[in-house]
């Protein structure tokens, strides 16, 4: 049994296969869902016409052959009456022997083959002869219903199934009459017929009827074939040449035959692909166009500037041997060219993001090494701001395939504008990483902005608050440059904040070129109801030792230090990543030096 | 030391004052305005350093930068106004040392200068070894089985770098600071078009390199002397 059972799951499992394959070429083929439910309507309607035209000839034969039969029956038992009252029999043998005559006499009397009972009529009292038959092995087709039936004088029929020679039975019908014998009584004659011939001329019409459905099907099948294949297939072929266009084949076109509709198909889908091409060309043009034009702007814009900076600088330089307003006139003259080379290679910088000029030059780093570098470049920043930065970093390599100097840009520009608005509180820094992405966030505790600004802080030029005074002179364009950044490595750049409980900037990255990205090792907004920055007074003292008791972390630095600072050289080498052990030792010191 | 530096650039106004800037810092500046003679007032001049622009009328910059490296090991330095990856990196492998992309300050192009034209003043008797080839420092002299090997001086540079210290992995951002004397870390493509040119020089096989390997993820380092 647990053989069969066995053998049972393998059945299935191997029916399972090419059900499947099935199912998918039901789904894929127009073509064999049109046929199969022509074929299907056409087998069912084919079905019950022959039902019914078996139902109508089976019918009609049996009804007219059966009255043939109720009449001639009628006949042969008034001839057997009258020969039975005619005879002169006055013993029970003489009777017995003339019921044995009629009998026999009245078999071959008929139209073709038939057998004869003389039984003797059910409910009869007194001495009687025996009842003869042609074939006694027959006289159980008699009902009794029939016999009963009989003694009301009348002609009734039933019909029956004769068995015949190796177990099979044919149609048959039994019919009956009483019959008066002297001295006996009554009696009862049947006519047991055969109705094979009538059987065997509706199963000769019907298997007719059979060929010719099946011949129809067949060729209803042949006609729907043929007529979907004309039909599907310059679908197919529009399919195929579309899906060659989607795959940058531009110049691929259908074939035009003729004038149908699918002429009209084809043409119209040509003049598609066309316009379609024409399109991409010209917008492949104008990119180059405007690529081109990035690239003539910076060379004219550039070498200009770089005469006059030049100038300015040396202006600049011998300032002192100016009166004032000159002085300061030089003065402001470096601080705005400064100023104005940023503004330009920023805008230069966008207009490549915009012209997909920008490329990924991505090498596989560990993040935690661009994180520090990072931190280590915006700690002199931060120590003018009277701000500092924690480093929250996890004790595994955060590895990923990314282009360092645009990460390491996000970063400043996070950890900028972070500094920029802490407003001397502290900037948390965290690294995370899971299987598929790695992440950093920078989180401040200063003003913070509201969940509108928060939805606008990517846009360029945007400022969240026009009269603000912007001391480190940012260009406006920081945070959309490290969108665009942060998009090119298939990453996300995101920004979380409340009035008044600071903001955070989360960059997630996937590990490898290709992974999309459905969530980040790290949370954007803080998972519980923190106290906010008024709340906490101690947050914004600019000496940690005031700060609230921090929960442990592991691998945590406080960057505070200049980056000339011996204890941290060695935990700046880039690629070598800091391990645990690396880091222990300044993990709980928050340190600050001026 | 103060040295002859030709610049080549179309540009007279700002010809004129790198000009200015230079010989404020006692340098010898000679100019050039066209691609196409560069090379002659090149073998007139005999500079110690080259400033190049790489967008001249005439000859293109690279062509000319090829041309002069061709016969001299002179410390190339592009002016080039595309911070784009491919200009940057066509121009290093048409041979120059390092680049400055405009606009740039004064103090950067005089500190850019002062690294190419500065040689190796520590007071070395050195005889280094790296893989089968032997470094005489002081000469300035690369050999192989008593065969020399020609190196500009920033190749010879970048390779002393590496053989002092056979035994450390250099990041790029190390290599840059000690071979190009950049303070903060900058381009780090400079260290990888150098570090081929300089092995299609001294490797056997420059595909299977075995003088100066790649350890991946992290930078360079000299590969083991003997094997």
């Amino acid at each position: 049994m647990p053989r069969l059972t066995a053998w049972g799951r393998l059945g299935r499992a191997l029916a399972r296969r090419p059900a499947r394959a099935l199912g998918r070429r039901w789904r894929s083929s127009l073509q064999l869902r049109v046929l199969a439910s022509t074929l299907t309507i056409g087998l069912v309607a084919l079905a019950a016409i022959g039902m019914y035209v078996g139902e109508l000839t089976s019918g009609g034969l049996f009804d007219q052959r059966r009255e043939q039969l109720l009449s001639e029956a009628t006949r042969s038992t008034q001839q057997a009456q009258e020969f039975i009252s005619a005879s002169a029999a006055d013993t029970f043998t003489g009777v017995a022997l003339l019921l044995e005559d009629v009998t026999t006499a009245q078999r071959n009397g008929g139209s073709g083959e038939r057998d004869v009972f003389l039984l003797r009529a059910p409910g009869q009292t007194g001495v009687g002869v025996g009842a003869t038959a042609t074939d006694r092995s027959l006289v159980e087709l008699v009902s009794r219903e029939l016999k009963q039936a009989v003694v009301d004088d009348r002609q009734h029929w039933q019909s029956v199934a004769i068995p015949v020679a190796g177990g099979q039975v044919e149609p048959g019908i039994v019919v009956g009459q009483n019959v008066d014998v002297p001295m006996a009584g009554t009696y009862q004659m049947f006519f047991l017929y055969s109705l094979q011939a009538e059987q065997d001329r509706l199963d000769f019409l019907l298997r007719t009827l059979a060929v010719a459905a099946v011949a129809v099907v067949g060729l209803l099948g042949a006609m729907t074939w043929l007529v979907t294949r004309r039909t599907v297939h310059p679908v197919r072929r529009a399919a195929h040449v579309a899906e060659r266009l989607a795959d940058g084949h531009l110049s691929e076109r259908m074939a035009v035959r003729g004038e149908d509709e699918m002429a009209t198909l084809a043409r119209t889908f040509n003049e598609m692909a066309e316009s379609l091409q024409d399109q991409i060309h010209r917008m492949e043009e104008l990119s180059m166009l405007q690529r081109r034009f990035v690239s003539d702007v910076s060379h004219e814009l550039r070498t200009p500037l770089t005469t006059i900076r030049m100038a300015g600088e040396v202006i600049h330089g011998a300032r002192d041997d100016f009166d004032p307003a000159i002085k300061r006139s030089a003065e402001l003259l470096a601080t705005q060219l400064d100023r104005f080379e940023d503004l330009l290679a920023d805008l230069l910088e966008i207009s490549r993001f915009d012209a997909g000029a920008a490329v990924l030059d991505a090498e596989r780093r560990d993040l935690r090494g661009i994180v520090l570098q990072a931190v280590d470049n915006a700690t002199p920043l931060a120590e003018r701001r009277g701000s500092w930065l924690h480093v929250d970093l996890p004790d595994v390599r955060a590895d990923a395939d990314v282009d360092p100097r645009r990460v390491e840009r996000i970063l400043r520009n996070l950890l900028v504008n972070g500094i920029e608005h802490a407003d001397g509180s502290a900037v948390e820094v965290r690294v995370g990483v899971d299987a598929t992405a790695v992440a950093v966030t920078v989180r401040d505790h200063g003003v913070g902005m509201t969940q509108d600004e928060a939805l606008h802080v990517f846009d360029r030029f945007w400022r969240a608050d026009p009269a603000r005074a912007r001391t480190t002179g940012g260009t406006g364009l920081g945070l959309a440059i490290s969108l665009e950044d942060a998009h090119l490595h298939g990453g996300v750049l995101e920004a979380w904040g409340r009035p008044g409980r600071g903001a955070c900037f989360r960059l997630t990255l996937p590990r490898r070129a290709g992974i999309r990205l459905d969530g980040s090792p790290l949370p954007l907004a803080p998972d519980h109801d923190e106290p906010s920055v008024a709340d906490a007074g101690p947050l914004r003292s600019t000496d940690p030792a005031a700060l609230p008791d921090l929960p442990p972390m592991t691998g945590e630095i406080a960057i505070v230090s200049n980056p000339t600072d011996p204890v941290r050289t060695d935990v700046r080498t880039d690629d070598a990543a800091p391990t645990a052990s690396d880091v222990a030792p300044t993990a709980s010191a928050a340190r600050r030096r001026s | 030391m103060k040295g002859r530096v030709l610049v080549v650039d179309d540009d007279t106004a700002l010809a004129e004052m790198i000009g200015i800037v230079l010989r404020s810092e006692g340098f010898d500046p000679v100019f050039c305005e066209d691609g196409d003679e560069a090379l002659g007032v090149f073998r007139a001049t005999q500079p110690d350093l080259v400033l190049l622009d790489l967008m001249l009328p005439g000859k293109d910059g690279t062509e000319v930068c090829r041309q002069i490296r061709a016969e001299s090991g002179v410390p190339i330095v592009m002016l080039t106004a595309k911070s784009d990856t491919v200009d940057v990196v066509l121009g290093l492998e048409s041979g120059a040392d390092d680049y400055i992309s405009k606009p740039f300050k004064p103090k950067e192009l005089v500190a850019r200068v002062r690294a190419r034209l500065r040689r190796s003043d520590e007071p070395a008797p050195e005889h280094l070894t790296i893989g089968d080839l032997t470094i005489d420092v002081p000469g300035h002299r690369v050999e192989r089985a008593g065969r020399s090997i020609s190196l500009t001086p920033l190749e010879f540079d970048l390779l002393v770098a590496l053989a002092r210290k056979p035994w450390q992995v250099f990041t790029r951002e190390v290599l840059l600071e000690k071979v190009w004397g950049y303070r903060h870390a900058a381009d780090t493509r400079l260290v990888n078009v150098h570090v081929q040119r300089l092995r299609s020089k001294i490797e056997t096989d420059p595909e299977r390199p075995e003088i100066v390997v790649t350890v991946r993820g992290v930078g360079y380092k000299a590969g083991v002397a003997g094997t």
